[in-house]
């Protein structure tokens, strides 16, 4: 129980860090925060979007004022769900665009990492029990070569040949340009459909370090000595493997996952910009090209709160797998 | 008739680079006149797969230095008639949509990647020893405060982290990313290392120097840091090939320093001008392959040096090349159970 | 033959007619990048039924390892490269993968050195028990977690300790519930691998005297793995003592308390101090254990030997080129030295 409030508290903590962070980058460029911001744009920029200098006032909690005193306005501001104006998508705000934009991230994210563990861990622990086989020989060298590429290397790879030559899959954004958004079958199958060469890219990417990670510790955890005793027992093989070492192979692999987490978030957002994906990656990657910061901030921000998250989670997952952490 | 216990060996550094290169020199003197190689890069050619990521990552640094000779065209060169061609013997890896010759980007460019990559693993490895060997040796509250900082940098996203950073940059040169870069990568290595000066903290040669009334800088420089520079060494290569992914990455979305040749850079216009939309694969194939090769080389050192400080990794030679690569894994070390045979 | 000291109640003579394992010229290698390193070198080993064999020796001396090729769990690099283990007769290492898998734990079963290990840490110490007894027998999970219950009270621990998690249970229980464990389905063989090391000597004794009792009630053999000479003596009916990888002398305990014949034994006898009598100081046996994998020439304990004497020629000559063999000097007791061998 104690355990659980430490973690909790640290979590909190980071995300305060994450709040700050952002409160105080634009203050940390020379000069005047919002003549630094000012600067990045363009006049076409300023005259198209009139209540532009409005918004930055809001994002940063008023420009004049000393930082200490900015600092609770802002803090107000994102604890009431304000994040501001998004400048590139004016008038919407910060959190409408994430709003659209975040759920299409968590398909594939979800999606594409869960098949990317059960594969990967599948492999791997197949791999270490039966070393010299197949499995061990071809398939995960394989999988390893495969995932030695950058991200973005190999969504354009697959783009091209499999994509563009081959036609088998799209190629770029959600859904179909004719398509609606809504809870119709035309628009779910039609996403279904685009986010299928992304997930292909994430599970090629991912699956191989997992892979990798689950034999080695496979390996060692083979050694142990209650896989043993199974083994003299007379348990069947596949029992041993599974229940007994498998099992407990398991455990550390979960926690990278958590660790995992914060690298499969950035290479989402070179998978999506490569596939020209509206989720949150591509979205931040053009909010960044184009200045608008208050979304760049609140992505920021959304983002490290989807880490931290899917952290606790894991924690949550360690405690209910793992009873020596439960007594403890 | 007591027991052997088995050594309690996670993380202990291999003593056999040290003793390797105590012995290098005086070999030499004493017999014929040969080149002085060092011992640590004799141990790393003698392993396979050290040596096949060395020979690769020369090439590659051989081809970056003499690039002002091989690559005549000016990377930056804007000729509408030459544009957009696919490799021909004049254009050797094709053109971009400005006329630009690819080969001499890939060329310069690994100038780019190489340097970026080596200045941030160099400061983020640096940082990463410093607080890392100070958190274990200090213990308490530096422990803490250092864990925390730690802790909180690896569950911030880098790439976000790294965008909104380099969006709010006035100028992005080369001296900013590497500075970015170094400061955001520090982190996952400071928590290995710190592991390992931890295993060393209460070793008889600490201690006394402690007693001694040694300062702890002095003790963290000239005690700590010459018995753990294998994994030192092995953090620099990590974070070396993470720091040239990651500045590729970034110039990839267009947020790194986008003025200079570089391979991240020519697949950005690749990608921006829908150019490979039309099917034309060599403005980010070929980059791309540089990047490929460079970091694949430096896993595959990355391997040689877990394998040659941790013998348990070894496989017999009749496994394959690529699948022997990946044995061990620097993440997944088990303490070493020398388990006697009887 | 008389069996225990403590109060001369023991298997009579008659009871061993029938041989239930023989290691016939076993001969075990780790095979590791080329080189072979021989753990067991040409063993020849019997245990009949109902008899508790002692095997003692230094670590590294190969015990453990016969303790694996019994029950066919030797992981490489680890092979046999010849000889038989022999179970009623029948070759074990011909037998095939499920006829294996049904022989373990029904015929013979093991209790292993670090009980705190042998267990699942994830797993209910009663579920462990039912996984072994559906793997055997058909059998439902209440009736198995019954017959656990039931096990675990023979072995002295409160029933409810079936629905316990390892780390929940002490050093000693841990290694009873091992010991239940092992008996579950009554096997012929008990094999106890430096069953107590790691217990300190009050748990110790306790578990002896459980399996003791157990065993007089239940009749299985006992191969009883130890560098623990004076528990041996104890606890054995027959002694046999390894030495780098070799058998080096073998007879009934009290035999061997009484008269030890080669020099490695004299040695390990005045190695531990006895409870009563007069002070006398206590001499180990000097040098160290040989490298299995460039063992010394001839006899392998001569570096070692206080009778291996360079003056007296001919016999240094023997002791130092010549690998003494194992021979009855007298009833039941073999001795491999060269000392006995000139008339």
């Amino acid at each position: 129980m104690r355990w659980f409030i430490r973690r909790l508290g640290f979590y909190v903590f980071a995300i305060w860090v994450a709040i700050t962070l952002n409160f105080l980058l634009p203050r940390l460029m020379p000069g005047d925060p919002l003549g630094g911001l000012m600067q990045r744009l363009t006049p076409s920029q300023i005259q198209g979007n009139p209540g532009i200098i409005n918004t930055f006032k809001i994002m940063l909690g008023g420009t004049q004022e000393p930082m200490w005193k900015a600092y609770p306005i802002y803090l107000r501001n994102i604890f009431t769900g304000n994040l501001g104006i998004s400048t590139s998508n004016y008038p919407s705000h910060v959190s409408e665009v994430i709003g659209r934009t975040l759920p299409y991230s968590i398909f594939l994210v979800g999606v594409g990492f869960i098949l990317a563990f059960i594969l990967g861990i599948g492999v791997g622990m197949v791999a270490a029990w039966r070393r010299g086989g197949i499995v061990d020989n071809f398939v995960m060298p394989s999988l390893l070569a495969l995932a030695a590429f950058p991200a973005f290397f190999t969504s354009l790879v697959l783009v091209y040949f499999v994509g563009l030559k081959l036609g088998w899959f799209p190629l770029q954004h959600a859904y179909d340009t004719d398509v609606s958004p809504g809870f119709n079958w035309a628009f779910l199958s039609s996403a279904f459909r685009h986010a299928e060469l992304p997930i292909i890219v994430i599970v090629i990417v991912f699956a191989g370090g997992w892979a990798l990670n689950m034999r080695t510790i496979m390996i060692n955890t083979i050694e142990e000595d209650y896989v043993g005793m199974a083994k003299a027992k007379g348990l069947h093989d596949r029992r041993v493997m599974t229940r007994y070492a498998a099992r407990n192979a398991i455990l550390p692999p979960l926690n990278g996952f958590a660790a995992q987490f914060a690298s499969a978030v950035g290479g989402l957002v070179f998978i999506e910009f490569v596939f020209s994906y509206p989720g949150a990656g591509w979205t931040l990657q053009q909010a960044a090209l184009g200045a608008d910061y208050p979304l760049t901030q609140g992505l920021l921000l959304v983002f490290a709160v989807c880490v931290i998250v899917a952290n606790f989670i894991m924690d949550l997952l360690n405690f209910v797998l793992d009873p020596r952490v439960r007594t403890s | 008739m007591s027991q052997i216990q088995p050594l309690d060996s996670v993380n202990v550094p291999a003593p056999t680079v040290e003793v390797a290169r105590l012995r290098g020199p005086e070999r030499e003197r004493a017999g014929r006149r040969r080149l002085r190689v060092p011992g640590w890069l004799r141990l790393l050619l003698g392993n396979p797969k050290s040596r096949g990521g060395i020979i690769v990552l020369s090439a590659i640094i051989i081809l970056a230095v003499i690039a002002p000779w091989i690559a005549h065209a000016n990377p930056n060169d804007f000729s509408l008639i030459d544009s957009r061609q696919s490799p021909s013997f004049h254009h050797l890896f094709g053109t971009t949509d400005q006329g630009s010759d690819i080969f001499s980007q890939v060329m310069w460019g690994a100038r780019s990647s190489l340097i970026i990559g080596a200045a941030a693993a160099l400061l983020a490895t640096v940082l990463a020893t410093t607080l890392g060997i100070l958190a274990a040796y200090s213990g308490g509250v530096v422990d803490d405060v250092i864990n925390l900082i730690t802790s909180v940098f690896l569950v911030i996203p880098t790439i976000p982290l790294l965008i909104v950073v380099s969006s709010y940059m006035h100028s992005r040169s080369g001296v900013t990313m590497v500075l970015i870069l170094g400061l955001t990568l520090w982190g996952f290595e400071a928590r290995i290392l710190r592991g390992q000066a931890l295993a060393l903290r209460n070793r008889d040669f600490i201690l006394s120097a402690k007693v001694a009334g040694e300062g702890t800088w002095r003790i963290i420089f000239s005690e700590f840091v010459p018995n753990m520079i294998s994994r030192i060494a092995a953090a620099f290569v990590l974070v070396f090939y993470i720091a040239i992914l990651t500045d590729a990455g970034l110039e990839f979305l267009g947020l790194g320093d986008m003025s200079h040749a570089s391979w991240g850079v020519t697949m950005y216009w690749a990608q921006v001008n829908s150019s490979f939309l039309q099917g034309e694969w060599w403005p980010f194939l070929f980059p791309g392959l540089a990047l490929a090769l460079t970091v694949a080389a430096l896993v595959f050192i990355l391997a040689g040096v877990d394998e040659v400080s941790n013998p348990r990794l070894r496989k017999d030679r009749k496994r394959g090349v690529i699948r022997s690569l990946f044995v061990g894994g620097r993440g997944a070390r088990a303490a070493l159970d020398a388990k006697d045979p009887a | 033959m008389t069996g225990l000291l403590e109060d001369g109640v023991g298997p009579s003579p008659a009871v061993r007619q029938e041989t239930l394992i023989e290691l016939r010229e076993l001969v075990v290698d780790y095979v590791l990048s080329g080189r072979r390193v021989r753990a067991v070198d040409h063993v020849n080993l019997d245990v009949g039924k109902g008899e508790i064999v002692g095997l003692a020796g230094e670590s590294g001396c190969g015990k453990s390892t016969i303790a694996n090729a019994v029950m066919q769990l030797l992981r490489a690099p680890a092979q046999v490269t010849s000889g038989q283990v022999l179970f009623h007769g029948e070759d074990l290492t011909k037998l095939s993968t499920e006829q294996l898998r049904k022989f373990r734990w029904r015929n013979v079963s093991m209790v292993f050195q670090s009980a705190m290990n042998s267990l699942n840490p994830l797993m209910r110490v009663g579920d462990q028990f039912v996984d072994m007894m559906k793997a055997h027998e058909r059998i439902s999970k209440n009736d198995a977690l019954a017959r656990a219950a039931d096990l675990m009270e023979t072995v002295g621990m409160d029933r409810s300790h079936v629905r316990s998690y390892p780390h929940e249970l002490s050093g000693g229980m841990r290694q009873r519930t091992i010991v239940a464990m092992a008996l579950t389905l009554e096997p012929e063989l008990l094999i106890m691998d430096e069953p107590t090391t790691a217990l300190d000597v009050v748990v110790q004794r306790e578990i002896l005297q459980q399996v003791q009792d157990l065993q007089r009630e239940l009749g299985f053999a006992v191969l009883f793995i130890t560098h623990d000479l004076s528990l041996l003596v104890e606890f054995s009916d027959r002694i046999a003592i390894m030495y780098a990888g070799e058998i080096v002398e073998s007879a009934p305990s009290d035999e061997l308390f009484r008269r030890p014949l080669h020099p490695y034994t004299v040695g390990l006898m005045n190695s531990f101090p006895p409870l009563s009598g007069p002070l006398e100081r206590i001499v180990g046996i000097a040098g160290a254990p040989p490298d299995l994998a460039k063992p010394p020439s001839g006899c392998r304990f001569h570096p070692r030997c206080v009778h291996c004497d360079p003056s007296s020629h001919a016999l240094y000559a023997r002791q130092t080129t010549e690998r003494p063999v194992l021979r009855e000097v007298e009833p039941g007791h073999f001795v491999a030295c060269h000392l006995l061998d000139t008339p």
